[in-house]
C-alpha cells in the first residue's frame, strides 16, 4: 500500500522522529512503522492534533534531526500558523510534511487541493504518482530539505495512499537524531520584523534553488514528441498511461509530460518540455491548479500553445478523477469521438451507508440525549445537537437522525455557543468525542466557561481514535510502541477548567444517562457529561464477545420496535417478516432487547453465533 | 499485455479487503504486476466496499471503468446487484448466495430484498451482457473449512479454479502471511474447498 510504501521510506531515509494525528489516507503511515518498526530506534507516537505534531518534527529539524509528520488535508489548515512560519526559519535536519488529500471525497469534509497550501506557505510540494514513488519521494524529500534548509511537503492522493502495488525497497538508514541547535534570534524568533522580511528574501532565494537541486532525481519526466502533449501529476499520470494503451494511434503519439515537483513550478524544465507543442491538456485531481500555472507560464514566454483542462471543461472539478473521464478528455483533446459509458444499472438496489457498528455505545449515549428531551416535552426539533468529527457522526443517519452539523475537529462546542449567545432561546447540545476533545476541543471549551455559556456538552469517550482504525489518545497509559505516558483524565482536565458540573456515566446504563441529561440541561452553565465505554468493536477486537441475543420467533409480533430504535445493524426483516439477529454480528449490548416490548429478544451464548 | 481487472464486492467486515490483499500479495509472488484500488478507513464495517484488483503484465491505474471486469467476485448479493455494471460483455460473477439486509432496508427506507429476487436479477443482468453467474454455498463451505469467516477465500478457490491465474503455492504463502495460525489453516481449507466446488 501506498502508506506502507511511505513507511518504508522513512526508515529508508534515517528519520527518527515520526509523528502526525490520524486521518484518512494518511494513517496507515504511521500505523505501519508502529507495527513492523517495534525493533527501531526512532520515535513514532501519534500527537495530539496536526499543529502540535508540525511543532514537534520542527523542532526535531532545527536541532538536525530528520522528521516526518502526517496528516490528511484538513490537518494541513490545523497546522498552518506553524507551518508558514517554518518557512522562514527553516531547518537543517530532513523534515518532510505528508498532506494526504482525499479527492472524491472519500472520507473528508471538503475536496481541498492541498497544492494551494505549498503556495501559500512557498514551501517546496513533491507529489509522487504510485506506491513506488511515494516511498521514493520520502528520501528525495529528506534531501532536498536538507539541501534548501526548508520543510518540504509530500503531497498524496487517496488513490496513491491506498493503492497496493510493487514497491522495490532499498538499503536502510541509520536514523539521524540530534546534531545541534543553536541561538540565532534572526532566524528562529519571529518577533523581529525586519528579521522577518530579511528571511523573506532568504526564503525566495531557497526556493529558486528548489528546480536545480531535484534535476539529479528526474521527478519530472517527458515521454513521446508529439506536437499534442498531456500534463499531469500524481494519480492522474496513471490513469493517462492507461488511458494510452488502448486508443488509437494518433494518441500514442501523445507527449506526456509529468510533473513530480509541483511548488515552485520547474519552469526550465517545462520550456525545454514544451517545445514544438501546440496544444496541451491537463490532467491533474481536484482544482485546476497547474493549468492556471501552465497558462501564466505560456503568456509569460509567449508560448502559442493552446491550453485545455477543467476550465475548459474537458474534464470534471468535483469529484474523484477516475479512468473513464481520463480516456474522454483525451479522445476528446485529440480530435476522437468521446466513447459511452456503462452508465448505472436501472436496478433500484437499497443503499448501504455505513451505520453504528452493533453494540456501539456512541448509539446509547444519542439514544439517551434524545429520549431525556422528548421525556422533558422538548420536540426533537427544538435542540439542536452539534456534532463533531468521529464515529458518532454516523448518528446522522436514521434512525437515530440525532447531529444537526459536522464541521470541523472541535466546532461542535464553539458552534454551539455561538448559537446560544447569539439570542437561541432554548437548550444547546454539543456532542464531542474524546480524541476530538483533546484535538481541538479544549480551546472552545474553555472559552465557552469563561464565558458562561448555558450548555450541555456530552463527551464520548469510546477510549480510543475509532474512526480511522483505532489509535491511541491521550488517556492510554502507554503507547502504541509501548512508550509509557501519563494518562491524562478528561474529567480532571474539565474540572481543572472550571466546569460547571462533570459527570461520568455508562452509556451502557441508559437509563442513567437519560436521568443525568434531564438533570442537567435545566441547569445553568457548561455542564460536561462524559458518556463513558470502550468501542464495542475494538473491545471485541482485544477480549471478545461476552454474550449475544437472538429472537424468539413466537414472540416477536413484527412491532419493529428494536429496529426503529436501534438501527442495529446486526438486525434484519427475515422473509416471514419477523426481526432476526445475524448473532456472528452481534455483540451483546442487549439494547435491542431492552425495548423489546414483547421480551422477545434473549440473551444467548458467546459461541451460538459461530 | 493482458490484464485481468477484479472486482471485489461485500460488506464491511465481510473480508473483502483480506480477499484483496491475498490476491495482491500472490501476485507479487508470482511476479506478476499488479495494483489495486479501494475504500478503506472512516468505519466501513457494514456499509458498502468495493475493491479493485488488476493483475497483469504491465498495470497502472489502480481502477478501471465499468464494463470494465473481467470477474465480479461477490461477498453478499445486493453489493454484486449494486456493482453489476462493471461487469463487461460475458464477463463472470463468481458470488456468495450470502444475503445481509441493509439497515435501510429494515427501517423501511428501501425495499426489503427477497434473496431469490436479487439472485434472478444478477442472473438476468448478466445473461443480457452475455455473461455467466456461479453462485457458490460460500457459508457452507466457510464452516466446513472451519468458520464462516473464510468465505472470501472460498470465493477465492472458485475464482483460481476458473482463471488459473496466480499458483496455489503462492495463494497459499499470501494467506498464511496476511493470517498467521489458526485462522491462517482455516483460510487454505477453505480456498482449497472453493477450488474443488465446481467439481463437485
Amino acid at each position: 500500500m501506498g502508506n506502507e510504501a511511505i513507511a518504508r521510506g522513512v526508515i529508508e531515509s534515517g528519520v527518527y522522529v515520526v509523528t502526525g494525528y490520524p486521518g484518512t489516507p494518511s494513517s496507515e503511515v504511521l500505523m505501519t512503522i508502529q507495527e513492523f518498526g517495534k525493533e527501531l530506534d526512532l520515535y513514532a507516537e501519534w500527537a495530539v492534533n496536526e499543529r502540535v505534531a508540525f511543532e514537534i518534527g520542527l523542532g526535531a529539524a532545527i536541532g538536525g534531526a530528520r522528521a516526518l509528520v502526517t496528516m490528511k488535508a484538513p490537518g494541513a489548515n490545523v497546522a498552518a500558523d506553524p507551518i508558514l512560519s517554518s518557512a522562514y526559519s527553516g531547518v537543517d535536519g530532513g523534515f518532510v510534511v505528508l498532506i494526504a488529500d482525499d479527492p472524491g471525497p472519500i472520507t473528508t469534509q471538503t475536496e481541498q487541493d492541498s497544492r494551494w497550501f505549498a503556495e501559500l506557505s512557498k514551501l517546496p510540494m513533491i507529489t509522487p504518482s504510485n506506491p513506488q514513488e511515494a516511498k521514493d519521494f520520502v528520501r528525495i524529500g529528506v534531501e532536498l530539505s536538507e539541501k534548501v534548509h526548508l520543510p518540504i511537503i509530500l503531497r498524496t492522493t487517496t488513490r496513491v495512499n491506498h493503492a497496493v502495488a510493487t514497491v522495490t525497497a532499498g538499503p536502510i538508514e541509520k536514523p539521524r537524531k540530534y546534531v545541534k541547535f543553536v541561538r540565532n534570534p534572526p532566524r528562529f524568533v519571529r518577533a523581529g520584523m525586519s528579521w522577518n522580511r530579511e528571511r523573506h528574501a532568504w526564503l525566495l532565494n531557497q526556493l529558486s534553488r528548489v528546480e536545480k537541486v531535484l534535476e539529479p532525481y528526474e521527478i519530472n519526466t517527458v515521454e513521446g514528441l508529439g506536437d499534442k502533449c498531456v500534463i499531469c501529476e500524481g494519480i492522474a499520470y496513471e490513469y493517462v498511461k492507461e488511458a494510452m494503451n488502448d486508443l488509437s494511434e494518433g494518441v500514442k503519439s501523445l507527449r506526456v509530460i509529468k510533473l513530480g515537483q509541483i511548488y515552485p513550478l520547474p519552469e526550465n524544465f517545462l520550456k525545454k518540455a514544451l517545445k514544438g507543442c501546440r496544444k496541451v491538456l491537463l490532467v491533474e485531481e481536484l482544482d485546476p491548479y497547474l493549468e492556471g500555472k501552465i497558462k501564466s507560464l505560456a503568456h509569460d514566454e509567449v508560448l502559442e500553445i493552446k491550453v485545455f483542462g477543467k476550465m475548459e471543461g474537458l474534464l470534471p472539478r468535483v469529484g474523484e478523477l477516475t479512468l473513464a473521464p481520463v480516456v474522454n478528455a483525451i479522445r476528446t483533446f485529440t480530435g476522437l469521438e468521446p466513447i459511452n459509458l456503462v452508465s448505472k444499472p436501472a436496478e433500484e438496489v437499497p443503499s448501504r451507508p455505513p451505520p453504528l457498528c452493533p453494540s456501539c455505545p456512541h448509539r446509547n449515549t444519542y439514544l439517551g440525549l434524545i429520549f431525556a428531551l422528548l421525556r422533558l416535552g422538548y420536540r426533537k426539533e427544538d435542540v439542536p445537537i452539534f456534532g463533531d468529527i468521529g464515529c458518532y457522526a454516523l448518528s446522522v443517519n436514521p434512525p437515530l437522525n440525532a447531529i444537526w452539523t459536522e464541521h470541523s475537529m472541535g466546532a461542535s462546542i464553539g458552534m454551539a455557543m455561538g448559537l446560544k449567545l447569539s439570542g437561541f432561546k432554548g437548550p444547546v447540545i454539543a456532542t464531542i468525542g474524546d480524541s476530538t476533545l483533546f484535538h481541538a476541543g479544549l480551546p472552545a471549551l474553555a472559552e465557552a466557561i469563561h464565558k458562561r455559556a448555558d450548555m450541555l456538552i456530552v463527551v464520548l469517550d469510546n477510549e480510543v481514535v475509532a474512526m480511522t482504525g483505532h489509535q491511541s489518545t491521550l488517556t492510554w497509559g502507554r503507547t502504541e510502541r509501548g512508550r509509557l505516558t501519563k494518562p491524562l483524565k478528561i474529567e480532571e482536565v474539565v474540572k481543572g477548567m472550571g466546569a460547571d458540573e462533570v459527570v461520568v456515566v455508562d452509556p451502557y446504563n441508559i437509563d442513567e444517562l437519560i436521568n443525568q441529561v434531564k438533570r442537567l440541561i435545566k441547569k445553568p452553565g457548561v455542564k460536561v457529561l462524559i458518556s463513558r465505554a470502550p468501542c464495542a468493536l475494538y473491545a471485541s477486537r482485544l477480549y471478545g464477545v461476552k454474550k449475544r441475543y437472538t429472537v424468539i420467533p413466537d414472540k416477536c409480533k413484527e412491532c419493529m420496535a428494536c429496529i426503529k430504535i436501534t438501527g442495529c445493524p446486526a438486525l434484519y426483516i427475515d422473509e416471514d417478516h419477523k426481526v432476526k439477529i445475524m448473532l456472528e454480528d452481534c455483540l451483546g449490548c442487549g439494547l435491542c432487547a431492552k425495548y423489546c416490548p414483547f421480551n422477545a429478544i434473549v440473551e444467548v451464548g458467546k459461541d451460538e453465533g459461530n | 499485455m493482458k490484464v485481468t481487472n477484479i472486482l471485489i464486492t461485500s460488506v464491511g467486515g465481510q473480508g473483502g479487503l483480506t480477499l484483496s490483499r491475498t490476491l495482491a500479495i500472490a501476485a507479487v509472488l508470482d511476479s506478476k504486476s499488479v495494483v489495486t484500488g479501494e475504500t478503506l478507513g472512516m468505519a466501513q464495517r457494514f456499509g458498502s466496499v468495493v475493491s479493485y484488483v488488476r493483475i497483469g503484465d504491465e498495470v497502472h491505474s489502480p481502477v478501471f471503468n465499468p464494463g470494465e471486469a473481467d470477474v465480479i467476485l461477490g461477498l453478499e448479493i445486493i453489493e454484486v446487484l449494486r456493482n453489476i455494471h462493471y461487469l463487461k460483455r460475458k464477463g463472470l460473477v463468481l458470488s456468495a448466495d450470502e444475503l445481509k439486509p441493509p439497515i435501510s432496508s429494515s427501517l423501511g427506507i428501501a425495499k426489503n430484498p427477497r434473496k431469490d429476487e436479487l439472485m434472478s436479477s444478477i442472473s438476468s443482468e448478466v445473461t443480457e451482457l452475455g455473461g455467466d453467474v456461479i453462485f457458490i454455498p460460500a457459508r457452507q463451505l466457510g464452516m466446513e473449512a472451519g468458520s464462516y469467516r473464510a468465505m472470501n477465500m472460498v470465493i477465492l478457490g472458485v475464482f483460481n479454479s476458473k482463471f488459473n491465474l496466480l499458483s496455489d503455492l503462492s495463494i497459499e504463502k499470501a494467506i498464511t502471511q496476511l493470517l498467521p495460525g489458526k485462522k491462517g489453516d482455516i483460510s487454505v481449507r477453505a480456498y482449497n474447498l472453493g477450488k474443488d466446488f465446481l467439481n463437485r
